[in-house]
């Protein structure tokens, strides 16, 4: 059967989360709920709107794929490094005959479920705090856009995690590249703020259009061709570069 | 029919540092073959490259045909690995540690329930299935590498030191296990127990620093490279000026001392009596024959300086 490894490995890590699904849950909506409260509500005296947006709505859809696409990459990368250098479960792995694309795929199914989950833990208490009404259509687009965004930084997730040996280095890998990448494209402040001669490369992050393409698709569900081609062209990128990775630090 | 294992030419190099170095040989079917060196001398190398998850620097070897370079997958169905490190996932129960593994074989629930409850009976894990291998003793945890190894009936087993570092029962309750295995499949062990190769294994290679040394079965090599004629002497006094003596007898050919304690290897057994006819009556606390042992074999030709 085709994809019979990746199958495998993706049931063990449902496994897992499902015995540590809650107290899971309640770990990673913590820290966007802080935000969107400290945010949303704390600077709703002082800012009003963005483009036209009431500023809780404006944020608000970069909080829920934030946290689709950092629970993708955490999983991607600390799972990589824990099954390689901690249990060494990934040798287990390589003496079964399954292939590198099982387990790079494996891999990417988790971090993609584990996004889309706590992704949507995060959008209904948002909705539950700020109703908020748009189209379903305009919802389809959006899941595509967190789809994609969940792949890439899977994979991102896993090449930092084969190529990092030690933990400290994956921890600073997220606060200096991973947070800033994320913060910097747009999640709480509109493009507009950049000055005019930086924000063309600013467009072209994968991030900015991950995030600032995702809000647009879902408060007004416009402008989404251009960053949909940008992520979906970085996707199988990212993937072919995870799988490259992942092949040659295992062969050592 | 291709025999079990055959490697032709096996080399690995990490930098200058040749780990294995032209490696060849033949293991027939059913055989428990024992691959012995010290600390450092390539029993791993050689292992990880036989079960594909190492690619030689050089040379191939084939499991019952296949190749290891070119057909690894075809490999991986075929055989059965207990690495050095238990490398079990702990955040999987005993049973599912064999589910997964299961799986990743490809093996339908159906078939696999039943084989994975008879092999928690076996390796006596049945009554701890449901618990998680952090929770194990260390020989329980290797017996449950080894029970993970078995699921999918591999023709041949892998087993890197197997027994290192568990206690004299763990020990002697994993040999009953492989000897039971030896019926069914062709068993590839390292170690660097002598006592582990002596009894279980039927055929021993010998290696250091890359290279086969020697090879045969345990009484071959104890006869062909064990000294035959080797004395423990005690005496109750004058162990120094003893000890000048014995070394001026042309008879002797190796002297060891300790205190009292003297172990002598002679020439041939009617050296022993010139060498009684040498101390005086009444000095001998002890004498006694000394079987020559695998350990001796070993030692002489690994040398006895202490590995790294
Ligand atoms: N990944 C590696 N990189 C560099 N040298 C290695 C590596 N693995 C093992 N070695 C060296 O290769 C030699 C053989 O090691 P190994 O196969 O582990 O021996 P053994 O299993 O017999 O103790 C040793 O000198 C060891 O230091
Ligand atoms: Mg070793």
């Amino acid at each position: 059967m085709m994809l019979r490894g990746a199958t495998a490995i993706f049931w063990r890590d449902l496994i897992v989360l499902r015995r540590s699904l809650l107290s899971e849950l309640l770990a990673v909506v913590a820290s966007p709920l802080t935000l969107y409260l400290a945010f949303g509500f704390g600077l709703k005296g002082y800012i009003s709107s963005v483009d036209g947006v009431p500023y809780a709505i404006f944020i608000a859809p970069g909080l829920i794929s934030m946290t689709a696409v950092l629970a993708a990459f955490e999983e991607g990368a600390w799972s990589m490094w824990f099954h390689r250098r901690v249990q060494k479960t990934i040798e287990e792995y390589r003496v079964t005959p399954i292939t590198v694309y099982d387990i790079v795929v494996g891999k990417l199914f988790s971090g993609f479920f584990q996004g889309g989950i706590k992704g949507v833990a995060v959008a209904i208490i948002i909705f539950i705090l700020t109703p908020f009404r748009f189209p379903l259509a305009h919802l389809f687009i959006y899941l595509l856009f967190i789809g994609l965004g969940a792949m890439i930084f899977s994979c991102l997730g896993t090449i930092c995690g084969t190529l990092m040996d030690k933990p400290e280095a994956l921890g600073r890998i997220q606060t200096v590249v991973i947070m800033p990448l994320i913060f910097m494209s747009g999640i709480f402040f509109p493009l507009s703020s950049y000055p005019p001669a930086v924000l063309p490369y600013i467009r072209l992050l994968p991030t900015t259009a991950l995030f600032e393409g995702a809000r647009l698709a879902l408060l007004s569900g416009r402008g989404g061709i251009l960053p949909l081609a940008i992520l979906t062209v970085t996707a199988p990128i990212m993937f072919a570069l995870a799988v490259v990775v992942f092949n040659k630090k295992i062969e050592e | 029919m291709p025999s079990a294992l055959s490697l032709q030419g096996l080399t690995k190099r990490y930098g200058t540092l040749t780990a294995v170095d032209r490696f060849s040989l033949e293991v027939e079917r059913g055989t428990v073959f024992g691959l012995l060196g010290p600390n450092g001398a390539g029993k791993t190398t050689l292992i990880k490259m036989l079960t594909t998850t190492m690619r030689p620097t050089e040379g191939d070897a084939y499991i019952e045909g296949r190749s290891v370079v070119s057909a690894g997958r075809r490999v991986r169905e075929l055989i059965g690995v207990v690495p050095q490190e238990n490398n079990l996932d702990r955040y999987l129960t005993a049973r599912e540690n064999l589910v997964l593994h299961a799986r990743m074989h490809g093996i339908p629930s159906r078939d696999y329930v039943r084989s994975i409850d008879e092999l928690l009976e076996l390796t006596g894990l049945a009554g701890r299935r449901n618990d998680f291998p952090d929770t194990f003793s260390g020989g329980m945890q290797r017996r449950l590498v080894v029970a993970r190894a078995l699921v999918h009936k591999p023709r041949l087993l892998f087993l890197d030191e197997p027994t290192t570092g568990l206690d004299p029962q763990s020990r002697r309750a994993l040999w009953e296990h492989i000897r039971t295995l030896r019926s069914e499949m062709t068993i590839f062990l390292t170690t660097h127990y002598m006592d582990e190769a002596d009894s279980l294994c039927d055929r021993i290679v010998i290696m250091d620093h890359g290279k086969a040394l020697v090879d045969g079965s345990a009484t071959e090599l104890k006869s062909q490279f064990a000294p035959p004629h080797i004395y423990e002497l005690e005496v109750k006094r004058d162990a120094e000026r003893y000890e000048e003596l014995f070394r001026a007898l042309p008879v002797v050919t190796s002297l060891e001392r300790d205190k009292e304690a003297f172990r002598i290897v002679l020439k041939d057994e009617e050296s022993l009596k010139l060498l009684l006819d040498s101390i005086r009556s009444g000095d001998i606390r002890k004498i006694c024959t000394v079987e020559p042992s695998l350990e001796q074999v070993f030692l002489d030709l690994t040398g006895k300086a202490v590995r790294e």
